[in-house]
C-alpha cells in the first residue's frame, strides 16, 4: 500500500468511534443511523463519516465531499452542537 | 430501539496476556447486555482531581457469553487509559465502562453473506468477536480472516485461530507479517496489496460482505485497493484508530 504522510489522514478515524458521545447527546445509538449532506447532498450513515477526534472537539465530514457535517465541543458545563453541513439526522426511537 | 446506555461498574474478573504489548481483560458487568460483534465498551477512568480520561475499546469475546466480556487492549506509550489498564489494574478492581455501544461496524450471524474480515495489528479485535460469534452460532458462511502484524510475536489470538480455523467449517486465516517471518514461515510476507486482496477475495464471490479494521493507513488502503478490484463500496465497512488514541 501506498503511504501517505498527510497528517490529516493519518488522524482520521470513523464517527463509529465517536458512537458514546453521539448516543450521549441524542440519547440514541447514532451510528448506523442516515443523515444527508447540506453541500453535496450524500445520504449516508453516520458511522462511515470520518471522524477527526485529536483536537478540542469533534468533527465529523461527509464521507463523499469531506464538507463538515457535525462540530461537538464538550465543556464541563454543557455540549455545543454546529449541525449546520447536516440536511437532516435520522433519531431511530 | 431504545436501550439506556450509562455508566457502570464492572470488575476485572480475569487479565490475560496475548502478547507482549496487548492484554485481554475479562469484565463482569451488573447491568449486562447482549452485543452485536464489532461493537465496544468506553472505558472511564477518573483522577482524584477529577479529572477524566475516555476510551473506545472493541469487544473481543462472542455476545453469547452472558454477564461479562472480554476487551483486548494494546498497550499504547503515555496512552492514558491503555497504560493504567497494563499496569495498574488486577483481577478485582473495578473500573467504569459504558456499552455496548455502536450500530455500525458490526456482524450478525444471521447475515448469509460470505465475510472477508482484514486486520492489520490489534484491528482484529472486534473481527475476532465475529469469528467467536459465527463459531458459537454454528454460521456455515465461507469466512476468511486476513490478518497483518509486524512479526510473528505480534499475532494476537494465533493459537485460538488456529483451532477455530481447524474445528469450524469455511473458515480461512492468512497471515501476512510485514517486518520479520520466522524460518519455514508458509503465509505472506508483505504489506497487504491489491494482488494479495485479489487472492483472498476472488473464492468468496460477488456477494461478499467485507469489514476491514486496523490503522488509518493501512483501512484506507485496503478499502480503496476493494473497490479496485470490483466490490462495491457499499459492501465494505471500516473501522479506523488512529496513531494516538489509547
Amino acid at each position: 500500500m501506498e503511504e501517505t504522510t498527510d497528517i490529516n489522514r493519518e488522524l482520521m478515524l470513523d464517527a463509529n468511534a465517536t458512537a458514546g458521545v453521539l448516543y450521549e447527546i441524542f440519547g440514541v445509538e447514532m451510528t448506523a443511523s442516515t443523515t444527508g449532506c447540506a453541500n453535496c447532498g450524500n445520504e449516508g450513515e453516520v458511522g462511515a463519516q470520518p471522524a477527526f477526534v485529536q483536537g478540542p472537539g469533534i468533527v465529523l465530514r461527509c464521507s463523499t465531499c469531506e464538507n463538515v457535517v457535525l462540530r461537538i465541543v464538550q465543556t464541563p458545563e454543557a455540549t455545543y452542537l454546529d449541525a449546520r453541513g447536516a440536511v437532516y439526522l435520522r433519531l431511530a426511537r | 430501539m431504545k436501550q439506556t446506555l450509562d455508566w457502570q461498574v464492572a470488575s476485572i474478573k480475569d487479565i490475560k496476556p496475548e502478547t507482549a504489548t496487548v492484554k485481554s481483560f475479562t469484565l463482569t458487568l451488573p447491568a449486562w447486555m447482549r452485543h452485536r460483534a464489532g461493537q465496544h465498551y468506553d472505558i472511564r477512568l477518573t483522577a482524584e482531581d477529577g479529572y477524566q480520561a475516555q476510551r473506545s475499546y472493541s469487544i473481543a469475546s462472542e455476545p453469547e457469553r452472558e454477564g461479562e466480556v472480554d476487551l483486548t487492549v494494546e498497550r499504547i506509550n503515555d496512552g492514558e487509559v491503555s497504560t493504567y489498564m497494563h499496569e495498574v489494574l488486577l483481577p478485582g478492581d473495578r473500573i467504569e465502562a459504558r456499552g455496548p455501544i455502536g450500530g455500525y461496524f458490526v456482524w450478525e450471524a444471521a447475515m448469509a453473506e460470505p465475510l472477508l474480515l482484514i486486520a492489520g495489528g490489534s484491528g482484529v479485535v472486534p473481527l475476532m468477536s465475529m469469528i467467536r460469534h459465527r463459531a458459537a452460532a454454528g454460521a456455515r458462511n465461507p469466512t476468511c480472516l486476513l490478518y497483518s502484524s509486524r512479526n510473528f510475536e505480534d499475532i494476537i489470538y494465533y493459537n485460538e485461530l488456529e483451532k477455530l480455523r481447524a474445528t469450524n467449517g469455511g473458515l480461512q486465516i492468512f497471515h501476512t507479517l510485514t517486518r520479520s517471518q520466522p524460518s519455514g514461515w508458509k503465509g505472506y510476507a508483505r504489506r497487504i496489496d491489491p494482488e494479495m486482496l485479489k487472492e483472498v477475495a476472488q473464492p468468496l464471490g460477488k456477494s461478499v460482505q467485507v469489514f476491514i479494521c486496523g490503522p488509518t493507513l493501512l483501512v484506507e488502503g485496503v478499502a480503496n485497493a476493494l473497490v479496485k478490484i470490483g466490490i462495491k463500496s457499499d459492501q465494505i465497512r471500516t473501522e479506523r484508530f488512529g496513531p494516538t488514541g489509547g
